[in-house]
């Protein structure tokens, strides 16, 4: 009988351990921090991570996720211009508010954009807003008011081609900012909001201001 | 039936225990009258809400503290002496005793229950308007509409009024009734603006269409209260603001402008929206 108890209580207590432990590892994974130098973050997006022209995570656990590479916990710093670089090379899924399909809280209300047009001819210029249709995502900062969306690569662009789309704006006080995409492009999960878009590391980050 | 009547030897007590009583009432009523239970008199809505609160929650204290104060007094003036291990005196019914209390009681439940409900079918009405397809959204009245549209995550808000132009925030103009028609793009949310006195739950393909009457200036915060994600936490907004008639006037005019940009690709004003896909890839 006593045996028997010892057994089971040792059972429950390694069960306990187990279980903290899967939670602590859980909480305490997060993807690296991405230091600007000292105003200037370069991004980019892609359709599945472990396939990036830039920086490439093969060794993914969810290789064909969707994200932002090479990091999506930026660290910048307060009441400074930041100047981004983003990297899109992601196709079209469309925005499900088209709202978003407009450029706020940036530096002169736009962004600029080397992209590729309908005949697949490289085209540039400064943009306000862009087609919702063709949004492959977003780079939104909601308590900074800075949504910027993203033009999806052009199905007639050359292989491998990469849509260029640089933008400025000012940071608050220090604090942690949430910033997401408003485009639902995890595919395969309900509304496109699931799996990479619930995730620190893909589409989900922070801007830590300090 | 029984007569009420009360025992020589407890009659100190109850006498102690209705003064006590009496004293302590007042005393929890003004305290309670003196707290800011929200949400407070930024809207006519918000203000008869905090009245109605306020009001049960005064009526609620002497019930209360009765319970309370008959409990310590019990515990300290009825408490068991010695180690002895002995029955109480049996203890019957008392006729009289009940049917004050359960008069008392239903009296004061069906008060309250009275002003809740009458509270509830005036000035906080919720109408939910659950419809097959998007259409125009019902024009006229004197009611200002304001369609809330929340989406993982985040809140924008489309004035019909004013072409359906849609805002990042929150602004409504002093003393003006409106009407906030609450819907969302994709999952369960919900739209609380605890100042304003509203809470509507936001669901895909519903028109939960609330009222409220802005009658302080003043800002507002507003946020989600259904977990909706991995930035539920983050679906917030603290620059919702209740201006006067003229800036309001300003502001809108200033969104239009903005709105020009991405009018002809949003869709017209309706009383819900379904976006395609709802599946990535399906």
């Amino acid at each position: 009988m006593v045996r028997r108890l010892s057994f089971t209580a040792a059972g429950v207590v390694i069960v306990i351990i187990l279980v903290i432990a899967f939670v602590g590892l859980f909480m305490l994974r997060r993807p690296g921090t991405l230091e600007g130098t000292p105003t200037t973050i370069h991004l980019e997006t892609v359709a599945a991570v472990g396939a990036a022209n830039e920086w490439p995570r093969p060794d993914d656990p969810h290789p064909d996720w969707v994200g932002y590479l090479p990091t999506t916990i930026l660290r910048v710093p307060a009441n400074s211009t930041i100047n981004m670089q983003i990297d899109q090379e992601d196709g079209a899924t469309g925005l499900r508010n088209p709202f978003w399909g407009k450029v706020f809280g940036t530096e002169g209300g736009n962004m600029h954009m080397t992209y590729f047009d309908d005949k697949g001819n490289p085209q540039e210029g400064d943009m306000t807003s862009i087609d919702p249709t063709q949004a492959a995502h977003t780079f939104a900062i909601p308590d900074l008011g800075v949504f910027v969306p993203l033009l999806g690569v052009n199905s007639n662009a050359p292989a491998g081609s990469t849509n260029v789309i640089t933008f400025s704006f000012k940071t608050k006080g220090p604090g942690i900012y949430h910033w997401q995409c408003f485009v639902p492009c995890a595919a395969k999960t309900v509304f496109g909001n699931g799996g990479p878009m619930q995730t620190l590391g893909y589409m989900a980050g922070e801007l830590i201001v300090s | 039936m029984s007569t009420f009547r009360i025992e020589e030897a407890d009659r100190p007590h109850v006498i102690r225990l209705a003064i006590l009583w009496v004293i302590l009432s007042v005393i929890g009523v003004i305290a309670v009258l003196q707290i800011q239970i929200p949400p407070g008199d930024e809207t006519v809505q918000g203000a008869d809400q905090t009245r109605t609160l306020s009001l049960m929650t005064a009526m609620a204290t002497p019930v209360f503290i009765g319970v309370v104060m008959m409990i310590i007094y019990s515990a300290i003036y009825f408490r068991r002496k010695g180690r002895e291990l002995v029955d109480g005196p049996p203890m019957l019914g008392n006729a009289p005793v009940q049917v004050v209390w359960i008069t008392v009681s239903t009296i004061m439940v069906l008060f309250l229950a009275f002003v809740g409900i009458t509270e509830l079918a005036t000035n906080s009405s919720a109408q939910t308007v659950p419809g097959q397809s998007s259409g125009t959204a019902a024009a006229g009245g004197s009611e200002m509409q304001v369609q809330v549209i929340a989406q993982q995550w985040y809140f924008t808000y489309r004035y019909a009024d004013y072409s359906g132009v849609e805002t990042t925030h929150l602004y409504l103009p002093v003393d003006r009734p409106v009407e906030l028609h609450v819907t969302s793009l994709d999952i369960i949310h919900s739209f609380w603006a605890y100042q304003l006195g509203v809470k509507a739950d936001a669901n895909p393909g519903v028109d939960n269409v609330f009222h409220v009457t802005p009658q302080k200036l003043g800002s507002f915060q507003v946020r989600c209260a259904e977990l909706c994600g991995i930035w539920h936490g983050e679906m917030a907004d603290s620059q919702g603001q209740v201006v006067s008639q003229s800036d309001f006037d300003s502001w809108i005019a200033q969104q239009q402008q903005d709105y020009a940009a991405i009018q002809k690709v949003v869709p017209s004003y309706a009383p819900f929206y379904f976006p395609l896909p709802l599946t990535k890839g399906s």
